[in-house]
């Protein structure tokens, strides 16, 4: 094994609470947790609602969200990244539910471009290194007034 | 806190470098030692551990078989870093306070550069739990979640990198006069946004400084206290905060877990920011200290840059934070070295960089969903 086989991202490891957003991914859906009671969204998922304790599931969502914050990584700190330096990671607030957030790594803009408030939209990716697929966002143009 | 009291009888360390050459055994060892022999007090008399860390050092049977110790009344090998700190030392006084045991040696070893470094992640990495979401992102790492934070502070108050400067520089020139500090080479603000960038809004001299070493503290009942060659220094009282909701959840990043642990600290203790000499922040980043200072009431949001600015952070100022440096520059032994500190100013015994006529010390430790304080005094409460 060389270096660059060692230089990957890191990969998920799914758990019985959380396989169900890798099958959506897998098949090229981004789909989070949710009550089937109360209709809250929780992510990260959980097999009861963390509200009110009722049965969960997986249920798709429109991928369409808000950069709530963002930093430029111009360090490679984690492994797989060295290539990709400087990039921009966002907590994206999600425009199912207030305060619902995914961490991703922007595509299709120049880190230094990123500003707090963008529009940005999901788009499943396949992740090097192994059979698991993500969601990156990229920013779109916000919708008219 | 019993009627009698609870108190630092004791404080030792290590040499402080990038590569100690040693086992955090040996370290851990030498700490204690030297916090027992500070004290002055029979290695008889201490029948109590207490260590934190996260897989990279060793446990308290182990450190105490190797100075000498048949056994011990009471110990605890606690996981996790600086978040946990006032923790372990509230509960080490807990715990005397409970008749479990008399003296407790508190300690953290690490071979925090040379060994495990906390900011990077290495190899070939399946991650579970709440990280599988977002390690494949290449964000994993506490700058980066930190970093995170801080700009959300800057877009919501309109702090900026220059008022983090004036932490990361104030706290310099503390630690030029502090001998046992590994950075001590003065820092203007142009030197520091010369810094190269690491995750963006934060430079290389928002981090804290990696180092290898230890450091003990011993925790005692009032009896034991009595018997120390030392000034007393007394636990007043502490707070703790830890959330078990993520970094990515936190509902406010311009908030820490201090909005919940500062109110109930002052409360506790019946004391305030105004009261306090010195403050030891937590400051593993740049930002905790300027999340922090907010929320500790030591000033308004938004306004923790002016605050360093104008000298109110620094000798002749409001309150003196950090006066050794912090783990910005004195070195990063997840804020163990913030109690040596704090009962060296307490003394009177911190030479050139002593607070003049410092009583009242707030210490802090951790960051983001999780942390605590103590309150530290030079009289007993």
């Amino acid at each position: 094994m060389n270096d660059s086989m060692l230089d990957v991202p890191p990969q998920p490891r799914p758990d019985a609470d959380t396989v169900g957003f890798w099958q959506a991914t897998e098949h090229g859906r981004l789909a989070l947790c949710r009550c089937r009671e109360c209709r809250r969204w929780q992510h990260p998922p959980l097999e009861r609602c963390a509200a009110c304790g009722g049965p969960t599931g997986f249920e798709p969502v429109s991928g369409a969200g808000t950069v709530f914050s963002f930093i430029v990584a111009n360090r490679a700190s984690v492994p797989g990244f060295s290539e990709l330096t400087p990039y921009a990671v966002a907590l994206v607030e999600l425009d199912e539910q207030p305060g619902l957030r995914l961490a991703s790594r922007l595509g299709g803009i120049d880190a230094h471009q990123v500003e707090i408030g963008m529009r940005v939209q999901a788009e499943i990716e396949a992740l090097p290194g192994g059979n698991h697929h993500i969601p990156v966002f990229r920013p779109v143009p916000a919708p008219p007034e | 806190m019993g009627s009698a009291g609870i108190g630092i009888a004791g404080i030792g360390r290590t040499e402080y470098s990038r590569r100690s050459g040693r086992t955090t055994l040996a370290m851990a060892a030498e700490a204690c030692r030297a916090a027992v022999v500070d004290a002055g007090v029979d290695l008889a008399d201490v029948d109590g551990m207490i260590c934190f860390e996260a897989g990279d050092s060793v446990g308290p049977l182990a450190v105490s078989s190797a100075i000498g110790m048949r056994e011990l009344a009471w110990n605890i090998d606690t996981m996790g870093g600086g978040n946990v700190v006032a923790n372990v030392i509230a509960t080490a006084g807990a715990a005397i306070d409970a008749g479990l045991c008399r003296a407790v040696l508190v300690y953290r070893s690490l071979n925090g550069r040379s060994g495990h470094r906390f900011g990077t992640a290495t190899g070939r990495l399946e991650v579970g739990g709440d990280l599988q979401f977002e390690a494949p992102h290449g964000y994993l790492v506490p700058p980066q979640w930190i970093a995170m934070w801080a700009r959300r502070h800057q877009h919501v108050y309109g702090s900026t990198c220059e008022d983090l400067g004036q932490i990361a520089i104030t706290q310099r020139a503390h630690a030029v006069r502090n001998p046992h500090a590994i950075n001590r080479t003065p820092l203007s603000i142009d030197d520091y946004l010369a810094g190269r960038w690491v995750n963006e809004p934060f430079r290389i001299f928002d981090c804290a400084y990696e180092v290898d070493g230890a450091v003990a503290v011993l925790l005692t009942s009032a009896d034991v206290l009595a018997s120390s060659q030392q000034p007393p220094v007394w636990l007043v009282g502490s707070a703790d905060s830890q959330s078990g909701i993520g970094w990515t959840e936190w509902d406010d990043p311009t908030t820490m877990y201090s909005r919940y642990a500062a109110p109930r600290l002052w409360q506790r203790t019946g004391l305030g920011p105004a009261d306090m000499d010195v403050a030891c922040m937590y400051d593993c980043f740049t930002y905790t200290v300027m999340a922090t200072t907010e929320d500790y009431g030591f000033c308004e949001k938004g306004e923790v840059g002016d605050f360093f600015a104008e000298g109110r952070a620094t000798y002749g100022g409001d309150v003196v934070i950090n006066p050794h440096g912090g783990l910005l520059s004195e070195g990063y032994i997840h804020g163990l070295n913030h109690y040596f500190e704090a009962a060296l100013q307490l003394r009177g015994h911190a030479g050139e960089r002593q607070v003049e006529d410092a009583r009242l010390a707030l210490v802090t430790a951790g960051a983001g969903p999780y942390g605590g304080a103590s309150v530290l005094s030079a009289e007993q409460p």
